[in-house]
């Protein structure tokens, strides 16, 4: 299998503090990663870097062929084919929920109108929301929201899916039906790397799940390996205060 | 009845001055917002250079008194640099340079003031930092700056009264030479104030009807 994503030593610092230190992984096309660890140990940050949100300090990141240090590449071009969902959603307010999903692929001349409109129309249904597409973020639960969110993302037909804590701010009423979602896009074969707090959707549907503490990736394996069976004392450590 | 005879004798000079009042107040305003939003820029570039020269610009608007810019620009620009300007664009200029200042932070305040989510969810998107400006952050910005902006223009429009220094026939000068004629000074400052009080109420009302047409969903 190709390597969809090769973080290779990779540092950041946010001024004197390290908040990454010498990361290193590859992510398979088609593989569901899950960044687990305790708050400040650099998960987000990592996710972050992944397609630029954040300047790295050192090391290389290549996605999709595409190495995302060097200078000359089209940063734009790149991140068009990474789709990205945050913990505060950050849909836009002045839009409606068709136009926040048409946006982009409008803006980027991807798409004439009516096939922005279609292709909206079908991501809405994909996530069960076809009957808001003319109401604005404001009138949505977060639930909704985050919905949503994957579905502007999804109208760019990423192929790589990263998720920023998508349901920590959220209600826990509302934690199953985003996860219900992104078990779907599981199903259809999507890359996604996800950061999350949620054990039961990393021990389901999560490939491997990496396990960071202090800017390094402590321990990484299958769920069974990480969850049932962890080696290390933090990784058993953060297990038992999780589980 | 006195009042009134004064009020119908003059009315032909009041409007017209009331209508230079409003031409030097919207045409600084105009230049104002395009000097605003060039400032702007420079404030928010990653050239220390830009930045300098923007907080210089500021620093100086913001620490001098009006007239003293008025004298400098009008009289003391054209002697150091010898030229002749007319005195409609000498006026709009000082407004412009004046409004300019104040309108750089305004708009740097509303930009600042949208969540830094938002550039990032376009960015994530693939936009580029212009179209994630011009599509997402700036129409935000402009909904949160509107009324700063209404409140520039009544500040502005009240301005433009010390430009009767340099007599420029605007409400005020209008006024100033109308009592010299007539000594009626309690009627015709208290007309004139009257004037200014009915244009700045008129635009505070329209800034509430935009404000309420521009709450997305709520």
């Amino acid at each position: 299998m190709a390597s969809k994503i090769i973080v290779k030593n990779l540092n950041k610092s946010f001024g004197k503090l390290e908040v990454l230190k010498d990361v290193s992984t590859e992510i398979e096309e088609g593989e569901v990663v899950v960044v687990v660890g305790p708050s400040g140990s650099g998960k987000s940050t990592f996710l972050r870097c992944l397609n630029s949100l954040e300047e790295i300090n050192g090391g290389t990141i290549i996605v999709d062929g595409y190495n995302l240090t060097d200078k000359k590449i089209d940063i734009n071009k790149v991140r068009r084919n990474i789709g990205m969902v945050f913990q505060h959603f950050n849909l836009f307010p002045h839009k409606t929920v068709k136009q926040n999903v048409m946006l982009a692929p409008l803006t980027l001349k991807i798409m004439d109108k009516t096939e922005a409109s279609k292709k909206a129309d079908e991501m809405l249904r994909q996530v069960g929301l076809s009957d808001k597409a003319n109401v604005y973020p404001a009138q949505l639960s977060g639930g909704q929201k985050q919905r949503v969110a994957i579905a502007r993302s999804l109208a760019m037909n990423p192929d790589v899916m990263l998720f920023d804590e998508p349901t920590s701010a959220l209600d826990p009423e509302m934690v199953g039906e985003v996860l219900n979602v992104m078990k779907d896009l599981v199903r259809m074969g999507m890359t996604m790397v996800v950061v999350t707090h949620e054990m039961g959707f990393a021990r389901e549907v999560g490939d491997r799940i990496l396990f960071m503490d202090g800017g390094y990736i402590v321990e990484e394996g299958t769920p069974d390996q990480i969850l049932n069976h962890p080696r290390e004392p933090r990784t058993i450590d953060f297990l038992s205060k999780v589980l | 009845m006195k009042f009134f005879d004064l009020l119908v004798k003059h009315f032909s000079t009041f409007t017209s001055a009331m209508l230079v009042t409003i031409e030097v107040t919207i045409m600084s305003l105009i230049l104002a917002t395009i000097l605003g939003v060039v400032f702007c820029m420079f404030k928010l570039s990653k050239s220390r250079i830009l930045q300098t020269l923007a907080n210089f610009y500021i620093s100086i608007i913001r620490g001098t008194p009006l007239i003293v810019q008025i004298f400098f620009i009008y009289f003391g620009l054209p002697m150091a640099l010898g030229f002749r300007w007319s005195l409609m664009t000498a006026c709009v200029v000082i407004m412009s340079l004046n409004a300019g200042a104040y309108m750089t932070e305004l708009i740097r305040g509303g930009i600042e003031a949208i969540d830094k989510g938002q550039m990032e969810a376009a960015r994530s998107l693939g936009l580029s930092y212009a179209q994630a400006m011009r599509k997402i952050v700036l129409p935000q910005a402009f909904r949160t700056m509107l009324p700063s902006i209404i409140n520039q223009f009544i500040v502005t429009l009240k301005d433009t009264s010390l430009l009767s220094i340099i007599s420029l026939r605007e409400l005020t000068q209008n006024t100033k030479i109308i009592v010299a004629n007539n000594m009626e000074a309690f009627i015709m400052y208290g007309t004139v104030g009257l004037y200014y009080w009915l244009i700045v109420s008129i635009l505070s009302e329209i800034a509430k009807m935009i404000e309420r047409r521009t709450t997305y969903g709520k």
